[in-house]
């Protein structure tokens, strides 16, 4: 290994546990909410303060509510506000 | 600290909040938007590629070379791509200095706004809302709750992300290191005391 590979692989030991805070998903679904988020902010040709909106809005709304949660529902909102959906979700199909 | 606080699930029956990420995701692979290949490749880069340890490279360069220290106070956001970092969350990047008479300290009031390039994901806390809110109103207290006791003669200064930017504290290089390479620099800095919640 080269120098910065072993420095790497060193520091990827001391800092990946979850006490240093570099995993931030305590479930496998909150990985892939903020993947789509990167994505879909990406693909809408938005900027990224245009979904921190939305996530300042759901966190305003309840502060009790599971981060995570909040951001699903700003991610839900997004995608809809850039018109990549159809108006009506079906990623809420339960709302009726 | 709700989110913290809850029992750590495997396998448990979907819950609704799973069940909107799960249709959510079928729908944009559907319509075409997304592939699962991108989405498994930007969750394999957040939980594997980026992180603390990015942050202490930098940190570490800028211990070691003052001409890079200089770039990076001047302009972060370049010197940091300079060791090749950047991308979302990392577009407008200020790197605040602590001194003997200033200890810096950052939050985001409003959401979980956070160096993602050189710092990861942010922790839970810092996304907790008694930490973005306490932080700004009584930051000595806070931070000697979180173990981090800043001398009373030591000014503190809490930066509140806003829209763009996105902050790194460049602690204060440890005595005793004079020797010390950049690796084994590296080695010292934790993310805590890059976002200002520990002093090194």
């Amino acid at each position: 290994m080269s120098p910065r590979e072993v420095l790497e692989a060193g520091l990827a030991e001391e800092t990946v546990p979850r006490a240093n805070g570099s995993i931030a998903f305590d479930e496998p679904w909150q990985g892939r909410a903020l993947a789509m988020a990167v994505l879909v902010v990406e693909r809408s040709g938005r900027g990224w303060d245009d979904f921190r909106r939305h996530l300042i809005a759901a966190l305003g709304e309840d502060t009790e509510r599971p981060y995570w949660e909040s951001w699903v529902r700003a991610l839900d909102r997004f995608v809809r506000d850039v018109g990549l959906l159809a108006p009506r979700s079906a990623a809420e199909p339960r709302r009726s | 600290m709700a989110e913290s606080s809850q029992p750590h699930r495997h396998h448990s029956p979907t819950t609704p909040v799973e069940e909107r990420v799960e249709a959510l995701e079928a729908l944009l692979i559907e319509k075409g938007v997304l592939d699962p290949a991108a989405i498994d490749a930007v969750i394999e880069h957040y939980e594997h590629r980026i992180g603390p340890m990015n942050g202490a490279k930098v940190v570490a360069r800028a211990w070691s070379d003052p001409d890079y220290r200089a770039r990076l106070l001047k302009d972060g956001t370049a010197a940091i791509a300079e060791l090749g970092f950047g991308g979302p969350e990392g577009n407008h990047m200020v790197v605040l200095e602590n001194t003997p008479q200033i200890h810096n300290a950052v939050v985001c009031t409003l959401c979980s706004c956070y160096p993602w390039p050189v710092l990861g994901l942010p922790p839970n806390w810092y996304k907790s809302p008694p930490y973005r809110a306490r932080m700004v109103r009584e930051p000595r207290v806070v931070l000697a709750e979180m173990g981090c006791h800043v001398p009373a003669d030591v000014e503190i200064r809490v930066w509140d992300s806003s829209a763009e930017v996105r902050y790194l504290v460049l602690p204060e290089r440890p005595e005793g290191t004079d020797g010390h390479t950049e690796e084994d620099l590296a080695a010292l800095v934790t993310r805590d005391s890059m976002i200002g919640v520990a002093r090194l």
